[in-house]
């Protein structure tokens, strides 16, 4: 048998092999993710006194440690599919509060959150989440900031005050998800809060969930995601009036060098092991 | 400085901060709705003018009433001529 011709049908096997575990995993992880967001809802009230009495903590901080657990067990019900990897955790010294910026890529990138090594995240981000009503409660209890209803004036005073309580506060400084897997503008709430308040800025890089969940696509696919939190940026240099435009430039800049370096060492091992293993 | 090389400036300054294309930057478009610079980017918008003209707008009311890129390019050109003919 020819190289050629030896290529040619492992890779038709490899197709044969991804198109079952693609269907195995949309009638296997797509219910179970239904199901256990129905247990979640049901046993919530149980699940928040169990973790707010002991811990003695308020009824917001308890609801973000509750959203972190299904974040979490999200990560164990993919795991058969999807393999996650979180790196940089260790030399980024993430310490609250501090801001995150988070690449987006996909509807999954925040369940995704739940790999993140602490709990006491608040999410700001556009008004479209908050229409889940299952969700809905929930972010509101966990006092999320919709910031598209809220407009900068007061993301900026309710940001002040979520950070002064020593919480992460976690935004998508592209507002949307990329279509085509670029890096697209940043918006800069994030980077002038950061400046503002002199908060330390974390960026976070993810890849492979648009894999996961192609934009456009109904069907999840067996994904190889990737997490890496970057060196943490101190906002005191970038004074100024243009100061968080400048940092803001800075962030994207390393993300952007981040993402590619991802997914070229993505690409390489994802031809080998999907094919070969 | 003639109002051309304003509109240029202008538009090549704007496209530059916010990753705009250029073929976009057309005098009807709705800054909101056709160049998505939402209230935030506003604000970071009079910085881009101010750096890129040495002027200060920040305070001036008119900025407020700024709908499309062609209120820019008309606000920026009247500001130009009021401090040439003050000077």
């Amino acid at each position: 048998m020819t190289e050629t011709a030896f290529n040619e049908r492992v890779l038709s096997g490899c197709g044969e092999r991804n198109l079952l575990k693609t269907a195995l995993m949309n009638l296997t992880v797509l219910p179970a993710l239904v199901l256990w967001t129905i247990l979640v809802i049901l046993i919530s009230p149980l699940a928040y006194l169990a973790v707010r009495i002991p811990m003695r903590w308020s009824t917001e901080r308890t609801i973000r440690a509750l959203i972190w657990i299904y974040g979490r067990v999200w990560l164990f019900i993919a795991a058969p599919f999807v393999h996650f990897t979180r790196e940089g955790f260790g030399q980024c010294r993430a310490k609250p509060p501090a801001i995150l910026v988070l690449n987006h890529l996909s509807f999954f990138d925040v369940y995704f959150m739940g790999a993140l090594p602490f709990s006491n995240v608040i999410f700001a981000i556009r008004s479209w989440p908050f229409k889940m009503f299952w969700y809905t409660p929930f972010m509101r209890m966990a006092r999320y900031l919709d910031v598209e209803k809220m407009g900068w004036e007061e993301t900026l005073e309710a940001g002040k005050d979520a950070l002064c309580r020593g919480s992460f506060l976690l935004f998508f400084p592209e507002s949307h998800r990329s279509r085509n897997g670029q890096l697209q503008r940043f918006h800069s709430g994030a980077f002038r809060l950061a400046v503002a308040t002199g908060t330390p800025l974390v960026p976070l890089c993810i890849t492979g969930t648009d894999e996961l969940l192609p934009p456009g696509s109904l069907w999840m696919r067996p994904a190889r995601v990737r997490l890496r939190a970057l060196s943490a940026v101190d906002p005191r240099p970038f004074s100024g009036p243009s100061g968080h435009m400048e940092m803001r430039k800075m962030v994207k800049a390393v993300m952007a060098e981040n993402i590619a370096q991802m997914r070229h060492e993505d690409g390489t091992t994802r031809g080998r092991s999907s094919c070969l293993r | 400085m003639t109002d051309e090389e304003i509109i240029e400036l202008i538009n090549s300054s704007l496209a530059e901060e916010f990753e705009l294309n250029m073929d976009d930057m057309v005098p009807e478009a709705i800054l909101l709705d056709d160049l998505e610079l939402d209230s935030l980017d506003r604000v970071d918008m009079v910085i881009v003018l101010e750096n890129a003209f040495g002027f200060k707008i920040r305070e001036e009311e008119e900025i407020r009433h700024i709908r499309t890129l062609g209120d820019i390019h008309q606000f920026v050109i009247n500001k130009i001529h009021l401090l040439e003919a003050t000077a």
